[in-house]
């Protein structure tokens, strides 16, 4: 019986996988068809007749390259600007006690309850006034504050986990709090690191309302933008361009992801106190 | 020393990106220097050869007119009504916007948008039928300048036609009655007579019941007020006699967009589909070799063939510096040369009649195309332009409402109630 359980349990991973790339799969196959199959009643992952074009429409069409670039951007520096700020934030969210982390909370919790479409209107005003509209900048400040909130919330749970023994140990060694920060309680919260800045980065790269409404040159249109405008007026939708196009812009994120799954990992903590 | 490194490099890194994205931005010079005057121009072309058909016409005004350039900035339908709102609120609307009159005409009543009147010359307006004219038209102030249409029409395959001994229609119209006979004698081995992609009932049902005297709407802005009479209620019950008395109608189709149906058009499971005048194009492009096919005449009911028109549509932004520019530049826009060229690489139906002219001329009867440019004639205002809450209603009401009665959820009376019921809580 034990014998079964191994394979059972590949068979029950390959299915899961399938059915977790089966969507990316029909969007690949759905780029490499013609519109005249991909308006037929025929269902095949397989297409009749590769067809290229799709891809090269995409890249001429809408000026997809540079809007990758523009979203590539925009999501890394505010992917790094909320590690930067969430880090120091979150340790003293989980460590500290009383009314800063009170507000913290507080903060993080109302930041939440707002609609987009609530506050898009006065963020526009404000960033007019100081003149970031229709700015890559603006809208990373957007991203980033617009992330952070969430993005604290996650990385002060995985602070939380790291035991307060190990940095007492390393106090007891003689290390100083910077030194126990340093080399005891960062290298720990890699893992939780990593996944934030997983979320920061998708975050960035999917937005599309905030992007939408603070964008006005074309130069500036990030991937999304340029993406909704394969969809056309009078339920026109040029399905092939647009698949080619998701396809192309899926890219950015799965080398981001497998860049930085390796460091997403479990278990560091095992063992590491007793009890 | 390994992590300084790397520390170091995310630094120069985060700079680096930062000063590129600095890069972005800058609006149009506005003339106040000397230099010539750029007007900005936010097009919702989204077809290639729309796109292309746009950037020429702006080139052709550029090249004519050095003193006042103008700057297409494209933006996509999606999203394009949050996206004004927010720009005509922060003072950031371009100069020439590019729109439909049902969703342009609340901007206008809330004063965001020029005049045109003054603008407009006699020829223009003597070109303009006056059913489109009304529909760009508040508190008698022209607001905007129609370009496109679209009309409901009948496509069928004309083998399963033959097939079936029916007569193909080609009269200058066709009666509801004709399309429920064609319908019954194509209805056979399996296959149906008609397909119809109804999972967004509310804008077809709108767009024909004038038709069958049906209106809707009385009165404009937030003092409208809703009737559902036999008029209004007499399309959506010969669709579901047809789908389910006649049985002609391949169900799946009644939860289908326009789209999605053409595929059982294609391959061969109904015999007609109504669909939007631009699939055309579509069909010629998409539907199989050797399928043979036909535009029937425009849909008449007992109170004639006319349709609803909601225009595609330019407007000036009534606080830009150069109103009387723009103006002049949607004015040769919308010259018949430029408006059939347009239209034909849209695969829509110029609002003028001289652009309907020239495009039939040049088009003949391809693609049925003749049989479309002809329901123009028939594409009138409607009350529910001038409505403030219809958008509101038409998703939250009207849409499920008449989504549950082609279930066969709810009977006609139901839904008729569903629907004044669901217009008077919107408004109340």
């Amino acid at each position: 019986m034990r014998a079964l359980v191994r394979p059972a349990q590949y068979v029950a991973l390959a299915f899961y996988i399938v059915f977790l790339g089966f969507p990316l799969l029909w969007l690949i196959s759905a780029s490499l068809k013609s519109s005249g199959e991909l308006n037929s009643l025929t269902v095949s992952l397989i297409p009749q007749d590769v067809h290229w074009d799709n891809y090269s429409q995409a890249l001429a069409r809408q000026g997809l390259v540079r809007s990758a670039w523009n979203s590539a951007v925009v999501a890394l520096v505010s992917t790094a600007l909320v590690i930067v700020i969430a880090l120091p934030a979150s340790y003293v969210l989980a460590r500290l006690r009383g009314k800063i982390r009170a507000a913290g909370v507080g903060w993080i919790l109302v930041s939440q309850v707002f609609p987009v479409i609530l506050i898009v209107l006065p963020l526009f005003l404000i960033l007019r006034t100081i003149g970031l509209t229709d700015s890559l900048v603006g809208l990373t400040l957007v991203h980033t504050t617009y992330t952070l909130p969430f993005a604290l919330w996650m990385m002060q749970g995985y602070v939380a986990a790291i035991p307060v023994d190990l940095e007492e140990a390393g106090s007891m060694d003689g290390a100083n709090r910077f030194t126990v920060l340093r080399t005891i309680v960062f290298p720990l919260l890699m893992p939780g690191i990593v996944a934030t800045a997983m979320f920061s980065f998708v975050s960035s790269w999917n937005e599309f309302f905030f992007a939408l409404v603070l964008l006005q040159s074309p130069e500036n249109y990030t991937l999304p933008i340029t993406l909704k405008m394969f969809i056309g007026g009078e339920g026109k939708v040029a399905l092939g361009p647009l698949a080619a196009g998701s396809v192309l812009a899926a890219i950015p994120s799965i080398v981001f992801f497998s860049l930085m799954q390796k460091k997403l990992t479990g278990g560091l903590l095992s063992g590491a106190v007793k009890g | 020393m390994k992590t300084r490194g790397a520390s170091i490099a995310a630094c120069l890194t985060i700079t680096t990106l930062l000063v590129a994205s600095c890069s972005g931005g800058g609006s149009g010079d506005d003339g106040a220097d000397g230099g010539p005057v750029t007007l900005t121009f936010q097009s919702l072309s989204d077809q290639p050869a729309a796109i292309e058909a746009t950037e020429k016409i702006v080139a052709d005004w550029n090249e004519a007119n050095p003193d006042v350039q103008v700057e297409i900035v494209p933006a996509g339908w999606d999203g394009i009504y949050d996206k004004l709102i927010t720009q005509f609120n922060g003072g950031a609307a371009p100069d020439i916007i590019h729109y439909e009159a049902a969703s342009i005409v609340p901007f206008a009543v809330d004063g965001y948008l020029a005049d045109l009147s003054e603008y407009m010359s006699d020829e223009k307006r003597s070109d303009i039928p006056e059913g489109i004219l009304d529909s760009v038209t508040v508190d008698d102030q022209v607001i905007a300048y129609p370009t496109e249409l679209q009309s409901y029409m009948v496509f069928a395959n004309k083998t399963m036609l033959e097939d079936a001994g029916v007569e193909i229609p080609t009269g200058d119209t066709m009666t509801w009655d004709e399309l429920r006979e064609i319908a019954q004698a194509t209805t056979k081995d399996g296959a149906y007579g008609l397909g119809w992609g109804l999972a967004s009932p509310t804008a077809a049902f709108m767009a024909m019941a004038p038709g069958f005297g049906g209106e809707y709407f009385e009165g404009t802005g937030a003092d409208a007020s809703i009737t559902i009479g036999e008029g209004e209620m007499a399309l959506p019950e010969l669709v579901d006699t047809m789908a389910h008395t006649d049985n002609t109608v391949l169900p799946v189709t009644l939860t289908q967009s326009g789209s999605e149906t053409l595929a059982s058009f294609y391959a061969g499971q109904v015999a007609m589909t109504i669909q939007g005048s631009y699939q055309a194009a579509n069909i010629a492009n998409d539907a199989p070799e050797g399928f043979d096919w036909v535009v029937l005449p425009p849909l008449e009911g007992p109170d004639g063939a006319e349709q609803a028109a909601n225009p595609q549509t330019l407007s000036v932004n009534i606080d830009s510096e150069h109103v009387e520019e723009a103006a002049e530049f949607i004015d040769f826009f919308t010259d018949t040369d430029n408006l059939a060229a347009l239209n034909e690489a849209d695969a829509l139906i110029p609002a003028t009649t001289s652009a309907q002219e020239a495009m039939a001329s040049s088009l003949g009867d391809e693609n049925g195309w003749s049989t479309i440019l002809s329901s123009g004639q028939y594409l009138t205002s409607a009350p529910y332009l001038f409505v403030d809450a219809y958008a509101q209603w038409k998703d939250t009401v009207a849409t499920p409402a008449y989504q549950k009665f082609l279930a066969q959820e709810i009977d006609a009376d139901q839904l008729a109630s569903e629907l004044e019921a669901g217009w008077d809580e919107i408004t109340k």
